[in-house]
């Protein structure tokens, strides 16, 4: 390969507070959008740990990015809403665009790409000092945004995460006096409460019994009429039961950059995949 | 199978057993250890306590324990002492000290965590924790060398624009503005930035990183992060530092000393020249005393300890009731 990437720094640029009009959070949530990366690398420091990984991720479709551990799942997966460049020493190259927009580009300030594309994280991260229905607004009041009327936004988002049931008659209380599973279909409704077009998951259930597992799957399956979904996971059965895309991503040898292997339909990746190293993976006959 | 009818002995309410405590060795001997230690410094408090109160008591006679806490005179030679104004005149200079440090060791504070450069934070760090660590003289003969002139200029806008407010007005006029409470508690402000800047930048590194990940994506600004995160969080501890400065402003002794023009009588007037510490006091009048004003220091001396020792539990209160609400 003869082309050489150079780094960008991903600088904040000025943070614009938006004023998002109560219409963009009515009730009925817009289309939801695409995401399409392009020839996508990342660097910490001087180390290259992902290479020209790119991957288009359909709007209403479930994408599942899978592959063995420190491949850089996590780390693109932090590329497509601008956390990777909270860590200081990170640059990326590339294109990611969001409908046709580079969301590295002047077009858009973080905190735009942000609330656009939510995140939900590998461990659940209620804010400990809110109680359930502030942790569900919490948004709002980071971005400067306001809605006319808050619980019913805050009952819409619960319900929609799952969790409306089992809460509805303790709002008030503290976001961490929830089980782990619930704490983290909490942190689904606060994502959701900014309305976002895209939701990131990185292992979302790696720290959760089956039974909620299940709950949150089905969460994803009922969210993705509405909104794009790109998750990370382990758990090969759970790529096949929530995805309908798949990528896997594979450090060939130490000290490679991370690629993506193999791409396509979730259910030709896993039974007909077209790269032996996909085979091997997810039939388990890895190393 | 006959079931056995339950035995009405096994079903009585159980209480809790006993649990034996075996202590090894080791842990006697570290244990008395610790235990003496805490003993020491107790004995040292309350020895200072003692022995303040003892030699405090031929003034307090002299003066009358009423009048030695609610006039405000010194007068050695007919043994007539007062530190009302004194005690006023200490509140005033911590007062004007953490209204001006406060805002400025927290946005330091922030500025170091959040928003500087790696290799910006690093000197900036070791400049916070190098001020922490440097005589009060050195501030105080900067204060009166160098910041004066720029401090009355201050307090002259101040008192021009903001009038409205008590606080900024004058006696008169043309009231000297050198050697104010004002410029006093300048200078111990920037006495006490550091450690209210060092404390609560500690409080609020410790805040998880996966805190502030969550704020920043869900669209927040970095300033958003601060107010609904970072700041929550180390609420207490910001409220331990600011008040861990309070304390030391209270106790300021040369930097006052050196600038303020000495009255025993409280002024009023934060930007007129003339005001005092029981700090400053002391500094001030002990090299001279003899027999009685000695005594008479001593007892304006026990009623900075016990100031300083009421602002500590109060900040102890403070810090305990905001962890729990937290
Ligand atoms: N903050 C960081 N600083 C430096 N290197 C990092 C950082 N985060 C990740 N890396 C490196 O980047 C590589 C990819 O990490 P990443 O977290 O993306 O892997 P992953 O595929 O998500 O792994 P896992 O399945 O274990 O979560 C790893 O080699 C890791 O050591
Ligand atoms: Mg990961």
């Amino acid at each position: 390969m003869t082309t050489v990437e150079s780094p960008r720094t991903a600088a904040d640029t000025a943070t614009n507070r938006q004023v998002v009009s109560s219409e963009l959070l009515a009730e009925e949530p817009h289309g939801s959008s695409r995401i399409d990366a392009t020839d996508v690398t990342c660097w910490f420091g001087k180390r290259k740990v992902l290479e020209r990984c790119s991957l288009s991720m359909e709007p209403g479709k479930v994408t599942a990015l899978i592959g063995p551990s420190g491949c850089g799942k996590s780390t693109f997966l932090r590329s497509l809403n601008r956390m990777h460049e909270l860590v200081p020493v990170a640059a990326i190259a590339g294109t990611i665009e969001l409908d046709g927009v580079d969301i590295y580009s002047e077009e858009m300030s973080p905190t735009e790409v942000r609330s656009r594309i939510g995140m939900v994280f590998q461990k659940p991260n209620p804010f400990p000092a809110m109680s359930i229905a502030d942790n569900v607004l919490a948004g709002l009041g980071l971005s400067g945004m306001s809605h006319e009327d808050p619980k019913a936004l805050v009952e819409q988002c619960l319900r929609r995460a799952g969790l409306w049931a089992e809460v509805s008659d303790r709002l008030d209380e503290g976001g961490m006096s929830l089980s782990g599973g619930q704490q983290q279909r909490l942190c689904i409704a606060r994502a959701l409460a900014v309305h976002p077009d895209v939701l990131l998951m990185d292992e979302p259930c790696s720290a959760l019994d089956p039974i909620s597992t299940r709950v949150i799957e089905q969460t994803i399956r009922e969210l993705c009429e509405e909104i794009t979904i790109v998750i990370v996971t382990h758990n090969m059965q759970q790529a096949q039961r929530v995805s309908d895309t798949c990528a896997f991503f594979l450090v060939e040898s130490i000290g490679d950059p991370g690629r993506i292997v193999e791409a396509g339909p979730t259910a030709q990746v896993f039974e007909n995949p077209s790269d032996p190293r996909t085979y091997d993976y997810v039939t388990g006959q890895f190393g | 199978m006959a079931l056995t009818t339950p035995d009405l002995q096994a079903l009585e309410e159980q209480v809790p057993r006993d649990i034996a405590r075996t202590v090894t060795r080791g842990d006697r001997i570290f244990r008395t250890l610790c235990a003496s230690a805490a003993a020491v410094s107790l004995f040292i408090i309350g020895g200072t306590a003692l022995f303040l109160a003892i030699k405090a008591v031929p003034a307090l006679q002299k003066a009358g324990l009423v009048s030695f806490f609610t006039t405000s005179v010194w007068n050695p030679t007919v043994g007539d002492f007062g530190v009302l104004g004194l005690l006023i005149g200490t509140i005033i200079i911590a007062t004007v000290s953490l209204i001006v440090a406060v805002p400025l060791a927290i946005g330091l504070a922030l500025f170091i965590n959040e928003y500087s450069p790696a290799r910006i934070r690093r000197i900036l760090t070791s400049s916070v924790d190098l001020l922490a660590a440097m005589p009060s003289i050195i501030f105080g003969m900067w204060g009166f060398f160098a910041l004066q002139a720029p401090l009355v200029g201050v307090a002259a806008w101040l008192n021009l624009h903001l009038s409205a407010i008590p606080f900024f007005r004058l006696s008169e006029a043309d009231a000297p503005l050198l050697r104010s409470s004002f410029i006093v508690g300048t200078v111990v402000a920037l006495m006490i930035v550091p450690i209210i800047t060092s404390v609560s930048r500690d409080v609020m590194a410790q805040c998880p990183r996966s805190q502030c990940e969550a704020a920043l994506a869900l669209g927040g600004s970095r300033w958003g992060m601060i107010k609904e995160v970072l700041l929550p969080f180390g609420k207490a501890g910001i409220t331990g530092a600011v008040l861990l400065g309070f304390g030391r402003a209270l106790g300021e002794t040369i930097a006052v000393a050196l600038i303020i023009a000495f009255t025993v009588q409280a002024n009023p007037y934060v930007l007129e020249q003339g005001g005092g510490s029981i700090a400053s006091l002391i500094a001030i009048k002990f090299p001279e005393a003899q027999d009685l004003e000695i005594s008479a220091l001593i007892a304006a001396g026990l009623a900075l300890f016990s100031m300083t020792l009421f602002v500590n539990l109060g900040a102890r209160a403070i810090v305990r009731r905001t962890q729990i609400a937290a």
